[in-house]
C-alpha cells in the first residue's frame, strides 16, 4: 500500500511535458482557426455556411446534440454510482464531472454559433414562449451548467485545501489560488456536513435535470411534424444514446489520462472491466431503442417516410448511417461482451468508436430529415437539395470540439483528476500515517 | 476683289453636298429607327354585368416582342361609347403590371345603345414612345336575368329567366350556370348544362347541407361569355345553407398562441419546476458561502 506522500505525488497536478505542450498548442491553433472563421461568419452572415432554406440545421446543431449527449456522463456515472454506493467510481468521477462541465458549456456556446448573430441570444429570453421547446432548452442548458459546476466544485473543496498546503513552499502563487478556491476548507465537522448534504442534493438533482436536458433536446425534434423526428420514442432514444455517448467519452478520456499521468495503480483493469460492463449495458439499451426507431417505421412507413428510410439504409446517407450503427454501436458492444475486450486497450478502441460513431449519429438524425420535407423541394438551386458542411462550418465545429478538449486538458493540468482526499480516506492512508507519526 | 474662283465654288458645293447627305441620312435613320423600335399593342376586352349592380369591362393589353407575348403595363386606355356617328368618352384606365385594367360603371344607364339596342364600346390607346396606337371595339346587347328562390315539395330551387332587355323578349336555349359563391372557386350546383326552356327559364334544385356563414349562401346565375350579351350575373342571397361553426382558437390559451396566451398548465408546472430547481441551486451556492464562513 502506498503512503500518503506517494499518493500526493501521484495525484497532484503536474506541469505539462513536451507532449502536453504540443497538444495544448495544437488545440489552440484549431481554436484560433475556428475563431477567425466565426468572426468571418458574424461579418458576412450565415451565407458562409452551407445551410439554406431546407437544411436550416446543419453540423452546428448535430454538434450541439453531441455535446448535450456527452454531458449526460455526469448523471449516469457520478450521480447514479454515488447514490447506489458503488465504490469503484472513486477514480473516475472527477474525470466524468470535468467532461460533463466542458461538454455542457460548449453545448451552450454552440447554440450561440448556430444563431448567427450572437446578440440574438437575448431574443430567446425577451421573446420566450413557454410553449416552445427552444425556450425549455434555453432554460435547461444554463441550469445544467450551474449544476455541473457545483457537481465538480463541491467534492473538489478538500482536494483544493490539500493542494494549497502541498504547493505552499514550491509554488506559493498557485497555492494562493488553490487557497482562495478552497473556501477556507479545514475539514471541520460543520463543513463536512454542509458539503455532504450539498453533494447529496446535487447527486439527486442532476439525474432528473440530466434526463430533462436529454428529453428536451429530443423534443426539439419530435415536437416538429417532420419525417424521422415525429416519434414518441425520441425522448427515451436520446437518453439511451446519451448514456452510450457519455460512457464512451468517459472511457476514452480516462484511458488517455491514465496513460499520460501514469495512474495505472489507481485506475486499474478492474475499473475498465466495470466501465466495460456499463458500456455494454448502455449499448444494449441504445440498440433496443434504435430497433424501435428504425424497424417499426419500415412496417408502417407512408411514402415520405419510406423515402427517408431508403436514403438512410441504402441511399445518400447509407455510409454514415451504417458507420454510426456498426462502428458506433454494434462493434463496441461486441468488444465489451468479452472479458478480454474489457481490458484497457480494447476498451479505449471501443470508447473512441463510440465517440466518433455518436458524433456522426447526431449528424444522421439532424440533416437527412430536413432534406426530406413533406412538400417536394421546388424552385431552389440544385445545391440546396443536399447538404455538406462548408469550410467555415468545419473550422468552427472543430474549434468547439477543441475548446471542450482544452477545457478538459486545463482541468487535468490544474486539478487532481482523481479525488485525493477520498482516495486517501478509502485507503485509510491519512489515519495510518497519523498513527505512524504519533 | 468680288471675284470668286472656280475652285472655291467647287469646294463650297462639295461641303454643302456632304452636310446635306449627312443630315438626310441621319433623318432617314432616325425615322427608320422609330418605325422599327415601336411595337404593336393588342387589346382584349370583355363586358360584364351584375344585375342591379355595376357594369364593368376587363381590358388586357399585350404585345408580341421577340416572339414572346409580353404584358403591356402602365398605358392609358380611353373608353368611348359609340352611337352611330357620335362618340362619348366614358373614361380612362391605366393597365397594371400584368397589363390588365378594369373599367367600372355604376350601371348600364351610363351608356347609350343605338336604335337597335346594340351597345358599341371602343377602347383605344393613343400610342407612346414604345408602342404604336391601338384600339378595340366590342358590341353587345343588354340581357336581364331574373332569379328568385322557390320551394316545391320541401325542396328548394332557384329559378331564373333570361330576357333580352331592349326587345323585352325571353331568350330560350341559352346556357346558364348556377353556382354558390366561394372564396377561391365557385361551387357549381345542379346539372353541368342548364339550358333555358321555351319560357327562357331554368329551375335548379339547391342541395341541402352547403356550408355558409350563418347559413347564408350567395347563389349566382351566370350567362357566361355570350357572343351577343357578354357575361351577365344575377346574385341571390339564400338563407338555405348549413351554418359554419367558427372553430377559431383566436385569443384562446393554446400551444400555438402568443406568449401572453400561454396555456395555464404550461405556466404553472414548468415554472414550478424551474423555480424549484433554481431555489436548490441558489441554496447550494449559499452553502459554498457557508462553508467559507464556517
Amino acid at each position: 500500500m502506498k503512503n500518503y506522500d506517494t499518493l500526493l505525488k501521484d495525484l497532484t497536478p503536474r506541469k505539462f511535458g513536451k507532449r502536453g505542450t504540443i497538444w495544448t498548442v495544437f488545440l489552440l491553433l484549431i481554436i484560433i482557426a475556428g475563431l477567425i472563421a466565426y468572426i468571418d461568419q458574424v461579418i458576412k452572415g450565415q451565407v458562409v455556411t452551407n445551410m439554406r432554406d431546407y437544411a436550416l440545421w446543419g453540423i452546428y446543431i448535430s454538434n450541439f446534440v453531441f455535446f448535450v449527449a456527452t454531458s449526460f456522463v455526469g448523471s449516469v456515472t457520478v450521480a447514479i454510482l454515488r447514490l447506489t454506493n458503488n465504490s469503484w467510481r472513486t477514480p473516475l468521477v472527477r474525470i466524468a464531472e470535468i467532461i460533463t462541465l466542458a461538454a455542457i458549456v460548449m453545448a451552450g456556446v454552440t447554440i450561440m454559433i448556430d444563431m448567427g448573430r450572437p446578440d440574438r441570444l437575448l431574443n430567446l429570453f425577451i421573446h420566450a414562449r413557454l410553449q416552445s421547446p427552444i425556450t425549455w432548452d434555453v432554460i435547461i442548458v444554463p441550469t445544467s451548467i450551474a449544476l455541473s459546476f457545483l457537481l465538480l466544485y463541491f467534492p473538489l473543496l478538500p482536494d483544493l485545501a490539500i493542494l494549497k498546503k502541498h504547493f505552499k513552499k514550491t509554488k506559493p502563487t498557485l497555492s494562493k489560488w488553490y487557497g482562495k478556491l478552497a473556501l477556507n476548507w479545514e475539514g471541520s465537522k460543520a463543513q463536512k456536513a454542509i458539503q455532504e448534504k450539498s453533494i447529496k442534493i446535487i447527486a439527486i438533482m442532476i439525474i432528473p435535470v440530466g434526463i430533462m436536458l436529454q428529453t428536451i433536446d429530443a423534443w426539439l425534434f419530435s415536437t416538429t411534424y417532420r419525417i424521422g423526428w415525429d416519434s414518441t420514442n425520441m425522448g427515451a432514444y436520446f437518453i439511451s444514446g446519451a448514456f452510450l455517448a457519455g460512457v464512451g467519452a468517459l472511457i476514452t478520456v480516462v484511458y488517455i489520462i491514465r496513460k499520460v499521468r501514469r495512474l495505472e495503480n489507481y485506475i486499474t483493469d478492474y475499473h475498465f472491466d466495470k466501465m466495460g460492463k456499463f458500456l455494454g449495458l448502455a449499448a444494449l439499451t441504445y440498440l433496443y431503442f434504435n430497433i424501435n426507431e428504425y424497424l417499426l417505421p419500415i412496417f408502417t412507413a407512408p411514402v415520405e417516410e419510406d423515402i427517408h428510410l431508403n436514403a438512410l439504409v441504402s441511399g445518400e446517407y447509407a455510409g454514415l448511417f451504417w458507420f454510426s450503427q456498426i462502428v458506433g454501436l454494434l462493434l463496441p458492444l461486441l468488444i465489451v461482451l468479452f472479458n478480454k475486450g474489457r481490458k484497457p486497450g480494447p476498451m479505449f478502441i471501443a470508447g473512441i468508436m463510440v465517440v466518433i460513431g455518436s458524433w456522426w449519429k447526431r449528424y444522421i438524425i439532424v440533416t437527412p430529415t430536413l432534406l426530406h420535407p413533406f412538400l417536394p423541394i421546388e424552385g431552389v438551386p440544385e445545391s440546396w437539395h443536399h447538404y455538406f458542411p462548408s469550410l467555415h462550418e468545419w473550422l468552427i465545429t472543430a474549434a468547439t470540439l477543441a475548446m471542450a478538449l482544452l477545457m478538459i486538458t486545463l482541468f487535468v493540468r490544474y486539478l487532481p483528476v482523481i479525488p485525493i482526499q477520498r482516495t486517501a480516506d478509502e485507503r485509510a492512508l491519512l489515519k495510518t500515517d497519523k498513527n505512524s507519526e504519533s | 476683289m468680288n471675284f470668286i474662283s472656280k475652285s472655291q465654288i467647287k469646294l463650297r458645293f462639295v461641303l454643302l453636298a456632304s452636310i446635306s447627305v449627312f443630315l438626310l441620312s441621319t433623318l432617314v435613320q432616325s425615322l427608320y429607327a422609330q418605325d422599327t423600335e415601336k411595337n404593336s399593342v393588342r387589346l382584349k376586352a370583355n363586358y360584364f354585368k351584375i344585375m342591379d349592380s355595376e357594369v364593368y369591362f376587363n381590358i388586357a393589353a399585350s404585345s408580341r416582342i421577340d416572339r414572346q407575348n409580353v404584358d403591356v403595363a402602365n398605358i392609358d386606355i380611353i373608353i368611348t361609347n359609340e352611337i352611330e356617328d357620335e362618340e362619348i368618352e366614358l373614361g380612362k384606365v391605366t393597365t397594371n403590371m400584368k397589363g390588365e385594367a378594369k373599367f367600372v360603371l355604376k350601371s348600364l344607364s351610363a351608356m347609350r345603345p343605338d336604335s337597335t339596342g346594340l351597345y358599341t364600346i371602343s377602347m383605344s390607346f393613343k400610342g407612346n414612345d414604345a408602342f404604336k396606337r391601338a384600339s378595340k371595339s366590342i358590341s353587345f346587347r343588354d340581357a336581364t336575368i331574373k332569379a328568385n328562390l322557390i320551394t316545391k315539395d320541401s325542396v328548394n330551387y332557384i329559378s331564373a329567366t333570361l330576357l333580352d332587355t331592349a326587345k323585352d323578349s325571353i331568350l330560350s336555349d341559352q346556357l346558364l350556370n348556377v353556382q354558390v359563391q366561394r372564396l377561391f372557386r365557385n361551387l357549381r350546383i345542379g346539372k353541368e348544362f342548364n339550358s333555358t326552356d321555351e319560357n327562357g327559364t331554368i329551375l335548379v334544385p339547391i342541395e341541402e347541407g352547403i356550408p355558409g356563414v350563418d347559413g347564408n349562401l350567395t347563389l349566382e346565375v351566370v350567362l357566361n361569355d355570350s357572343d351577343d350579351y357578354g357575361t351577365v350575373k344575377a346574385l341571390v342571397k339564400a338563407p338555405l345553407g348549413t351554418p359554419i361553426v367558427d372553430e377559431s382558437t383566436f385569443d384562446q390559451r393554446k400551444m400555438w398562441s402568443p406568449r401572453n396566451k400561454t396555456p395555464l398548465f404550461l405556466l404553472i408546472f414548468p415554472n414550478l419546476i424551474i423555480f424549484g430547481m433554481w431555489a436548490f441551486i441558489i441554496y447550494l451556492f449559499i452553502n459554498l458561502f457557508r462553508i467559507a464562513k464556517t
